[in-house]
Order: C-alpha cells, then sequence, then structure tokens
C-alpha cells in the first residue's frame, strides 16, 4: 500500500519540539521531509539524556525519518540552494523570524508568495505570536506554561513554582501545526492554492484553555474547579493501603449523572458515608473534582487504608465509576492496555538496531502509518540533497567552499 | 493579506460533520473541525450533555458546554429510539465525518458502529474517541481528564523534587488533548480519501494522547531509560531552565544551546561563567546543575524580576512572569494575535473561549458562538425522509 503523503516534500527549518514533532508525524504518514540546521544544529541534539552515541534522545524521536541539511558559517551563501528546496516543496515549517528568513533569502517563501511555487503551504511557529509587542521575543516551553497561567494549577500558594512535567506546550502545538499541515494540503486538493498559517506556543495553551477561559468570564457563582483550581491545594489523589488511586462517580449524561456511588459504598462496607450528610447521594460533590472533595478526602482515606490500590480501582469501575492509580510513565508503557492499542512500536535504526518508538497516536482502519527508525547526524545528507536541488558535483563543493554548507566529517 | 484574498470559511470549508459525542473530548473535536470551517451538527441524547450543568454556569449554562460546542448547530434525537436512529443514518449519509464517544459497547447497542454506517454511507470518516481504547482489558472502562492523568503517568512528571506526584488542578486538558490528536487523525482520513475515494475508521483514545503529549518523556524514556519525575519547574533536559526567586517575585528563565547560554552569563554580568569548564555544555550544566544553582540563584535574588526581563530580551534569554486570567485576557500580545475569542451569545451574555490555534492567512476560519441545546432540530430534521424529531427544541 502507498504511503498516504508519499509525493508530500516538507522542509523544516525548526528546532526544539513544535516544528520537529509536525514533521516526524508528517514523515510517519509518508511525507519526505529534510531538516535544515544552522550554527551548531538543533539544541535538542544535545539535549539531556542522550543514547549510545551521543544524540539526545527526544532527538531522535522528534526527528525520525528526516534527512539533514547543515548549513555553514556563511549560511546566507546558501540562499540559491534555500530557494531551489523551496521551489520544490509542497510544506516549508520555520520557526525562524522575518529577520532569519531574509537574511537567507526566503522570505517570501516564508510569506508563502514564492514566485513559481503558489502551491507551498508554510507553517509559522514562534513562541508568543506573529504580531504584538513581543511578536520578535524568546520564549520557551517553561515561560509560555507560567504566561498562560499554567503554572497556577500545581503547587501551593507562597511555595516554589512548579511547572507540568510534560512539554504541552511544545507538543501541543506540534499537534496543531501537523493539523495545519494537512488542513492546508486538503484545502489545495480544492483550489489548488497553499498558504501561510501562523501558531504559537503561547496561542496552543490558551486555545487549550478554553473550558478555564469560559469558566472565569463571568460565572454565575465562583464555585468548581474550574476557577477555584488555582487556588486549592496539590491534588495528589487517595491514599489506599499502598499507592494513590484517583476516582470519580457523577456521570456525564443529564443534570443527576449516573447512579453507582451508593452501591460501591456498600460493596465496600463503607456504609456509614450514607449517613452522613456531608456525602450527597451520588457522590459528585465528593469524589473526583467535587466541591466538597478537601473536606471529606479523609473520610474516605480511613476506610481506603484497607484496601490495595487495585482492588479499590475495580470496586469503583465495577459500579460504573471511573479510577486509576496513579502510575508512573514506564508502568503505564508497560500496562497490558498500552501493549494491547500498539502503543509502543519497535523500528530498525541506522545501524540495523531495533528501538522502541512512540507510535502514530490514532489507528486507522485503511492505512497504517509507517513509523521511520533513523533520526540524521548533522549535516549527513548534505551533498545528496544539494544535488537533486541542482547542485551536484562542483556546485555542491561550491558551496562547502563558500561556507554555505556544513563540510562533511565536522 | 488582502480582504479579496480571504475566503470566507476554513480550509474545510464544505465539509458537514455529524457529532453525537459529550462532555468534552469528543466535542471539542467537533469544535476543532468548525473552526477549521466545517459544517457541524451536534447531536444531544434527550437529557442533555452533562455539561450543560458542570459549574460553574453564565447565566445559566454550563461554561464548559459552551466553550466546548463552538461553530455547532444543535439538534435533539433520542438514539436508542428507532426514529432517532434513522434521522442520524439520514444525516449521516449527508456528512464527511462522524464523531462519537460512548463508553465501549454503547455505540454497538445503537447500532451505530462503523460496520453499520458504512453501508449507508462509505465515504464516511468515523471517528470513534474512547478512554482506554476499544480493544484490550480496559476497553470497557470509564475514564475521564483526571482518571487518564493517573494512569498514563502524566501526574507522575509535576511535583516538587522529592515529591510522588501531583495532578495538574485543571480540568480538561488531557481531553482536549484528545481531540487536538482527534483532529489531526480526521485530517489524514480525509486527505487519504482524496486518494482513495473511501472513507475509514479512525481511533483515538485518551491514553494515546496523554502518551503524545508527553512524547519528549517518553522518548527520554524509551531512549534512554529515563523515567519521567517531579522536578519543581526544573526539566530533565536543559539547565539552566527553571523559576528562579528575584527579589520581588519568581522569574522563568531558560538556556538551551550555546549562544543562549553566553548570552544568559552577559544578562547576569558574570562572563568568567561563560568560560567555566563544569558548564561549557549543555550535558555538563545539566550534570552540575545544583553547583550552577549555588552560583546562580544569590546573584538573581537580589534585584527585581523587571531587571532580568530586560537583561535577558537584551541578550536573547527567554525569560517570563506567571500570569493569570485577569493578567493575560486584555494583555495586547495575546489580543492582537486573538488567542482567546470573545463571544456574543443571544442567551448567556458575553463570554470568552480559546482561540483559533491557527491562523490559515487565506482561509482563516472562525471561532462563533454554540447554538442552544434542540435549537435547530427542526431544520436539520426537515427535508430528510421519514423522520420525526425525537426529543423537543428549547429545554434547555
Amino acid at each position: 500500500m502507498p504511503e498516504m503523503l508519499e509525493s508530500v516534500k516538507v522542509i523544516e527549518l525548526a528546532e526544539g519540539g513544535a516544528g520537529p514533532l509536525a514533521a516526524a508525524r508528517l514523515a510517519d504518514l509518508g511525507a519526505a521531509a529534510i531538516k535544515i540546521e544552522t550554527g551548531e544544529g538543533d539544541w535538542m541534539r544535545g539535549a539531556v539524556p542522550s543514547m549510545p552515541g551521543g544524540m539526545g534522545a527526544a532527538f531522535f524521536h522528534l526527528n525520525r525519518g528526516k534527512r539533514s541539511l547543515a548549513l555553514g558559517s556563511r549560511p546566507e551563501a546558501a540562499r540559491p540552494l534555500l530557494r531551489a528546496l523551496a521551489a520544490a516543496a509542497d510544506v516549508f515549517v520555520t520557526d525562524r523570524d522575518d529577520a532569519e528568513l531574509e537574511r537567507l533569502g526566503v522570505a517570501d517563501a516564508g510569506d508563502a508568495r514564492l514566485p513559481g511555487n503558489p502551491r507551498l503551504i508554510v507553517v509559522r511557529l514562534s513562541p508568543m505570536g506573529r504580531k504584538g509587542p513581543l511578536a520578535g521575543a524568546k520564549g520557551s516551553e517553561l515561560t509560555v506554561q507560567a504566561m498562560a497561567g499554567y503554572t497556577r494549577y500545581l503547587g501551593a500558594q507562597g511555595e516554589p513554582p512548579l511547572r507540568l512535567g510534560a512539554d504541552v506546550a511544545s507538543m501541543g502545538t506540534g499537534i496543531f501545526a501537523a493539523q495545519a499541515v494537512l488542513a492546508a494540503l486538503y484545502r489545495r486538493k480544492r483550489d489548488g492554492r497553499g498558504q501561510r498559517v501562523d501558531l504559537s506556543l503561547l496561542n496552543s495553551l490558551l486555545s487549550m484553555k478554553s473550558i478555564h477561559l469560559a469558566a472565569q468570564s463571568d460565572p454565575d457563582v465562583y464555585s468548581g474547579p474550574r476557577v477555584g483550581g488555582a487556588n486549592n491545594p496539590p491534588e495528589r489523589g487517595w491514599k489506599t493501603a499502598d499507592r494513590p488511586i484517583f476516582f470519580q462517580f457523577g456521570g456525564s449524561v443529564g443534570a443527576e449523572g449516573r447512579a453507582g456511588w451508593a452501591a460501591f459504598v456498600r460493596d465496600a462496607g463503607m456504609s456509614r458515608l450514607l449517613e452522613d450528610p456531608r456525602f450527597d447521594q451520588n457522590g459528585r460533590t465528593t469524589t473526583g473534582h467535587g466541591v466538597k472533595v478537601h473536606e471529606v478526602r479523609e473520610e474516605y482515606e480511613k476506610e481506603f487504608a484497607r484496601f490495595p490500590a487495585e482492588t479499590l480501582v475495580s470496586l469503583v469501575r465495577k459500579h460504573a465509576g471511573n479510577a486509576a492509580v496513579y502510575a508512573r510513565a514506564d508502568e503505564a508503557l508497560a500496562h497490558p492496555q498500552t501493549a494491547a492499542l500498539g502503543i509502543v512500536q519497535e523500528v530498525t535504526t541506522r545501524e540495523g538496531a531495533k528501538a522502541k518508538v512512540r507510535a502514530f497516536p490514532a489507528r486507522f482502519s485503511g492505512m497504517t502509518p509507517q513509523l521511520k527508525g533513523s533520526a540524521p547526524l548533522l549535516g549527513e545528507h548534505n551533498e545528496a540533497i544539494a544535488a537533486e536541488a541542482g547542485f551536484p558535483g562542483r556546485g555542491y563543493s561550491d558551496l562547502v567552499d563558500s561556507g554555505a554548507l556544513r563540510a562533511a566529517g565536522r | 493579506m488582502a480582504g479579496k484574498e480571504r475566503a470566507a470559511g476554513g480550509p474545510l470549508e464544505g465539509i458537514r460533520v455529524l457529532d453525537v459525542s459529550i462532555m468534552a473530548a469528543g466535542p471539542w473535536t467537533g469544535a476543532l473541525l468548525g473552526m477549521l470551517g466545517a459544517e457541524v451538527i451536534k447531536v444531544e441524547p434527550p437529557a442533555g450533555d452533562g455539561t450543560r450543568w458542570v459549574m460553574p454556569t453564565q447565566k445559566g449554562m454550563g461554561t464548559n458546554f459552551i466553550s466546548m460546542n463552538v461553530n455547532k448547530r444543535n439538534t435533539t434525537l433520542d438514539l436508542k429510539r428507532l426514529e432517532g436512529r434513522a434521522a442520524a443514518l439520514a444525516l449521516l449519509r449527508t456528512c464527511d465525518v462522524f464523531v462519537q464517544n460512548f463508553r465501549g459497547g454503547v455505540i454497538e447497542r445503537l447500532k451505530l458502529d462503523y460496520e453499520a454506517v458504512r453501508e449507508v454511507n462509505s465515504k464516511l470518516v468515523y471517528c470513534s474517541i474512547s478512554g482506554f481504547g476499544e480493544t484490550g482489558p480496559l476497553s470497557k472502562a470509564g475514564c475521564a481528564d483526571p482518571i487518564m492523568q493517573a494512569f498514563s503517568g502524566f501526574a507522575r512528571a509535576n511535583g516538587a523534587p522529592g515529591e510522588g506526584l501531583e495532578a495538574f488542578r485543571f480540568t480538561g486538558f488531557i481531553d482536549l488533548t484528545t481531540a487536538a490528536v482527534a483532529t489531526e487523525a480526521i485530517l489524514a482520513a480525509l486527505l487519504e480519501r482524496e486518494q482513495t475515494g473511501a472513507g475509514q475508521k479512525v481511533e483515538v483514545s485518551m491514553l494515546e494522547a496523554a502518551l503524545e503529549i508527553q512524547y519528549t518523556r517518553i522518548a527520554e524514556l524509551l531512549g534512554a531509560g529515563l523515567v519521567p519525575c517531579p522536578r519543581g519547574s526544573a526539566s530533565p533536559a536543559a539547565a539552566p531552565d527553571r523559576a528562579y526567586a528575584a527579589l520581588d517575585r519568581y522569574v522563568f528563565m531558560t538556556v538551551r544551546g550555546e549562544s543562549e547560554w553566553q548570552g544568559f552569563c552577559a544578562a547576569i554580568e558574570q562572563p568568567g561563567l561563560a568560560s567555566d569548564s563544569r558548564f561549557a555544555t549543555n550535558a555538563l550544566r545539566v550534570e552540575n546543575r545544583d553547583a550552577l544553582d549555588a552560583l546562580i540563584e544569590p546573584i538573581l535574588r537580589a534585584r527585581p524580576a523587571i531587571w532580568w526581563l530586560r537583561a535577558c530580551a537584551r541578550h536573547g534569554v527567554a525569560a517570563g512572569l506567571a500570569y493569570d486570567f485577569e493578567t493575560f485576557r486584555h494583555h495586547a500580545q495575546i489580543v492582537e494575535n486573538g488567542m482567546i475569542a470573545r463571544l456574543h451569545t443571544p442567551h448567556w451574555g458575553e463570554i470568552s473561549v480559546g482561540g483559533l490555534p491557527w491562523h490559515f492567512s487565506r482561509t482563516p476560519g472562525a471561532v462563533r458562538a454554540p447554538a442552544q441545546p434542540g435549537e435547530n432540530t427542526d431544520e436539520i430534521l426537515a427535508g430528510l425522509p421519514g423522520t420525526v424529531a425525537a426529543g423537543h427544541a428549547g429545554d434547555a
């Protein structure tokens, strides 16, 4: 079966997480991706921890399936090559600003106005947006989490701030960037033309904050986790005989939700809670993110101390509630459910070794993404890419001699 | 971009979506497709999507419901009844995308599973969203955002150093991540349909999405055996990259490659640090991060945050402050880039929701207020062969 994006050529002039994730997922769907690097290369190459051989582990996973073109000490000398690559590309993903694209001679391409390639789709990534007073300012996963108010929902007032351990701004933007490319490709099928799409890390986190933005707009009553979460104590679930769990009753349909809480309470030998006026009769206010959770957590924990976490999780599920043990990521990956979905797949690397990678995050009945197994060394494909773009042999040597391209073996 | 160049709709103009999902992960999928220009019909059960009653409300309507159902018309159908199912199938004949997120087994009982629906429309992209996936021992287990935070390891990567875990007290983030992944997958299937002419089933789970948003941490685990754990405001990948106490408040700073390190040393006026061999590379700075922090903490604590923001800006280093709703909602950066959308609704007043995550130059799309529950039932069902509305309009 041919891969779905087989004829799609992507050039990526981006580093870190967002642009590379988008291009890696497009490569999994069959696109041919060229990664263009300047200076010392993508900083992720040197991120910790590294794999045997020294390549950053995250770099490997974010750049599987790409070829690398490394510019040299005089990147402006690479203009003819970069313009040739842009002229032949379907998609150009970049996190460089206008001034840098100007220096590299591809400002018009960066604005989806490259003469001769009206079909080019350009994805522009920035920390904090294309326009506005901070348009050119530096930003990072951390600074954007703080600016979007995400750090307020972790930790406690008066204590040092915390971040989310997951790189939610960059990975979220990577997902949105892949959407942008696919949607623009779909549109191009209709009218034959590309366009420019702008995304930013800060924008992504605010788009994904929609529930909380709405909750804080003009609420009838300032109540519930969506407005109170930032002022609540750290959320570490309910202690049991061994590991903590999270559980909830309530439900998703109608005003009252599903039954189940009372039966769970009886089944677990905690019937005294049925007589306690602090507990409602369907568990909505005292489980999950209910408004009385902090008030009565200890009452549950007194009872939960008799049960191992897994036993309680089964009991809650038996009565149509939701529950899970707080697991580490390695435990999550080792769980039979994760295995059943094929979430981790094995690929073959350039050295012929096996490597485990995170599969494409969806399953399709009509196609199978082909996960790629090798990430490129810095400038590994300089000669081949230059030749394909019209600079074979002597042309390539001239590019190296002029400082346009990084010399091989450096 | 010149006005005449901009099409009114988004890139998915002409696509029609039937969205029978409830709560957040499914509904925001429909909302994103709507923001991309698709025509989206939300189907609610007669009892209503539970988010209508989730606190807080605004003028009586759950703000969760409003934010998750933008860009949709709304109809009430009882899919458990023969005529409700018939109406859904009649609608599906005219649709390109179907979104459902019932608990495992329910869609089969409703006889609206992929095999049944494909019979009436083989070009349909059928998106099924679940908590734990459709196969495996937990395929029938219910799920919700905080459940998946616990199960997937997401919460165990947060907290003060040495703590075991801390959940994100920000409900819905994994739901919205799931919707983002589902939209990515639906778009891939729509594009595939351009080549094959056939629709297909697309399965997305909250588990897969929770592991996708942890992609870098999972990469470190799979590639180098590093198990994610709470690190305060620091990251495993780079240093310095954390919140530091300045004289008056915390300032968040990040240093990645070598040029940023040189800039940082200049910003804190420590030229000697730039040539200190203990900190010569990112790997060394991570390895010696305690020694590095011991050097820079007193320096940063001696001056106010604003000083460090200016110094970092001058030297090309990322630095920022923590904001909240009241301090960012009118921020010029956020307003000018449309990161928050201000909706004027006929019944619930003015309300802020997330803005478009992408800004297409030629086909921009827009965020539009949702319809009221049941508002469009009659117009949507009018003209469908042999159907009647099972619920009634305006029962909110």
